[in-house]
């Protein structure tokens, strides 16, 4: 691989490419008013997520830029220009794709958007917590009229 | 350069260790535990912040080999299905663990006499009851009585919340005629000594910032350093050092700064849990002590058991608000715990009923399950999953086997050059016919508490949490290290006081019964004070 500095911020156009590629991986979804990943702004949660996974960066770094010169060579575009089906043909045939996966879905669903739309609230677990309704202790009725299970030892 | 001698060096500031510091506390001597690790911030801990789920993949991931803190040391672990987990900290695998409190049954002390097969313990249930109740009231035990699976025992507080996912877990289990009841924990459901009640954040293992679950950082701790117990950080313990008549006369350890020191001590207490405890005994070796410390026996490192896991999770149609309450511990059943031999294998296993996952969680489970594709499929996906899923963990006892083994790695280090763990370790054929049995009950319940889909993986490869059997306690020098209330037969001022001297495992978490033996040590060690070495 080239000398390149993988630990710089990605570029305007990687962001761009980046971004449409997360729009793919997690789409908009209008009738559960879910944002996709590119457009829920993942990409800046995956830049600095890859900061930190060093042997991974220069993977997805490579990955993107391969998926722009091939969008270029056989649609004659950039990736975000092209259609639906053939961003998911492209797509279809990247190895770095399942390594991003981990990190888009990591992003996402600690989006805020994407937290509120599944009716989560706004705030880590502490120091709130949750309320749960009482225990119905009844159902161990049953149990209780059980003989004892353990084993005692031969005296 | 040496400090000043202590009277007893404990090594480990975990379960064990704690619960030990604190019951010599009161004898007055000077006391001093040793930790690698340092104390925990609970306002620090993941669930005090949104990115708490993917912490769970970073600084408080299960394997010490990924976590990338310098408190840990590296565990090689590539010659066992079952990774190693483990936590290293004032309050050790207690900072992460899910606070399952379940005892063993008396016969779990007898396994030899009612199934022959490994060996019975040196000791008996009605010998650790008081001191399973002692550990009750100093972790603040939350569950309930009445349980037809055990003894009558004391449980200072009501049970955890069932929620949704208990309950209609509860209701499968009834439906089959099949045994179920609210766990023990070691998890405060109202306010107890200080500590304030659980909130159900669903965080347990990643730290309690609530301070609900019980880790000896807030328990045993506090009251042992007010009684005058010093706790050393930033310690980590290369070897025990012995005098020319082999008895143990204190350590060779790294401070913070990584500068090599000693500790002269006139009894030491290995607190290390399975792991540890072998490892540095093995790497304490001397002209009186060839082969590693209190190891004429060979036993040190031998025998090492996990509990094999299995998790099977259920879909469910309805949303069940399966993200809310302590991760682990609503209720377990004990079903098929007892030896049935027209099962196809001896001893038996327990269903631990776990919560669903958070959104982060539910997505990465997903995704390694094949269940979580990307593309236009996604969000049908997701949504079928997050808040719709319930299941259980199974534990499996797992029988002592000399094969499964802790050594010295030859080449692998920690940062201060003491050589790491090397773990061997295969599933016996009696564990994977019980996995097999209990993969299918489980999905069987699951069905009848009304899953749609049920998902199985075993054994659990990640779930290593449970480290027994590497210095065995018994009678007999020749076939064990420790005797019965943890002094070594080679070493008398040496005693062990963690999950290694297990002689078996049972089908339950071992911190207990892993307690339970420290304090029971503890008063034997002041009723011998005057003839502790005869």
């Amino acid at each position: 691989m080239s000398e390149e500095n993988f630990e710089r911020p990605f570029s305007a156009d990687e962001l761009r490419t980046l971004t449409s590629v997360l729009d793919e991986i997690i789409p908009p979804s209008v009738e559960r008013n879910l944002p996709g990943a590119g457009e829920a702004g993942v990409a800046a949660y995956v830049d600095a997520a890859l900061r930190k996974a060093v042997e991974l960066r220069p993977v997805i770094v490579q990955g993107l830029a391969d998926l722009e010169a091939q969008a270029r060579s056989r649609f004659g575009q950039s990736f975000a220009a092209l259609s639906k089906t053939e961003k998911g043909a492209l797509l279809n045939e990247q190895g770095f794709i399942f390594p991003l996966m981990l990190h888009a879905y990591i992003g996402y669903y600690q989006n805020e958007r994407v937290v509120s739309a599944l009716g989560l609230p706004l705030r880590p677990p502490h120091p709130q917590g949750y309320e749960m309704e009482r225990s119905d202790l009844s159902l161990l009725d049953v149990v209780r009229r059980r003989p004892k299970m353990f084993r005692t030892l031969p005296e | 350069m040496s400090e000043e001698a202590v009277d007893v060096l404990i090594i480990g500031a975990g379960a064990s260790g704690a619960a030990l510091a604190w019951s010599l506390a009161d004898t007055r001597m000077n006391i001093l535990c040793m930790e690698q690790g340092d104390w925990m911030d609970p306002a620090k801990y993941p669930g005090m912040s949104n990115d708490w789920e993917a912490r769970q993949l970073g600084d408080f991931g299960l394997s010490p080999n990924t976590r990338g803190r310098r408190e840990d040391y590296p565990v090689n672990d590539s010659g066992s299905p079952i990774a190693v987990s483990m936590f290293n900290a004032v309050g050790g695998s207690t900072i992460l663990y899910a606070a399952h409190f379940p005892r063993f049954h008396p016969g779990d002390f007898k396994v030899k006499t009612l199934d022959g097969v490994a060996d019975d313990w040196p000791i008996d249930y009605d010998l650790l009851a008081p001191y399973y109740n002692a550990n009750a009231r100093m972790m603040g035990v939350s569950g309930l009585a009445g349980d037809p699976a055990y003894p009558a025992k004391e449980v200072p507080l009501p049970p955890v919340t069932l929620g949704k996912v208990g309950e209609t877990l509860a209701r499968g289990f009834n439906r089959l005629g099949w045994h179920w009841w609210p766990s023990d924990s070691a998890i405060t459901t109202q306010e107890y000594e200080g500590r304030a009640p659980c909130i159900n954040a669903g965080t347990c293992l990643l730290g309690c910032g609530q301070g609900a679950k019980a880790s000896t950082d807030i328990t045993y701790w506090p009251e042992a350093v007010r009684r005058g117990v010093r706790v050393k950080t930033r310690c980590r313990v290369r070897e025990i050092t012995v005098r020319e008549n082999g008895m143990a006369d204190g350590v060779i350890y790294y401070d913070a700064d990584g500068v090599e020191r000693k500790q002269k001590a006139e009894v030491v207490v290995l607190a290390c849990n399975g792991i540890g405890t072998p490892r540095l005994l093995l790497n304490s070796r001397s002209k009186q002590f060839p082969d590693g410390l209190a190891n004429r026996s060979g036993l040190v490192g031998k025998n090492l058991m996990f509990h094999p896991y299995a998790m099977v999770t259920g879909v469910f149609d309805e949303p069940l608000d399966s993200y809310k309450g302590p991760t682990g511990c609503c209720i377990m059943s004990q079903e098929f715990y007892e030896t049935d031999r027209s099962r196809g294998f001896v001893r038996g296993y327990s269903f631990e009923i776990l919560r669903g996952f958070g959104p982060v969680s539910t997505a990465l489970w997903g995704m390694q399950q094949g269940r979580m594709p990307w593309g236009a499929d996604h969000h049908r996906a997701h949504s079928e999953l997050f808040n719709h899923t319930a299941g259980m963990v199974v534990i499996c006892e797992d029988l002592p086997e000399p094969g499964n083994s802790v050594t010295l790695d030859p080449e692998l280090v920690d940062s201060d050059g003491i050589p790491a763990p090397k773990i061997n370790y295969r599933l016996s054929d009696n564990s994977s016919k019980m996995l097999e049995h209990s993969v299918a009950r489980a999905r069987e319940v699951l069905v009848a508490s009304g899953a749609n889909d049920t998902i199985a993986e075993a054994p659990l490869p990640f779930a290593g949490w449970h480290l027994m059997g590497t210095a065995r306690m018994g009678a007999d020098p020749n076939t064990s290290v420790v005797n019965e209330w943890g002094r070594c037969h080679d070493v008398k001022n040496l005693f062990v006081i963690d999950g290694s001297v297990f002689v078996t495992s049972a089908a339950v978490n071992p911190t207990n019964t892993i307690q339970a033996l420290a304090l029971y040590v503890g008063d034997r060690m002041k009723k011998n004070l005057a003839n502790l070495f005869d």
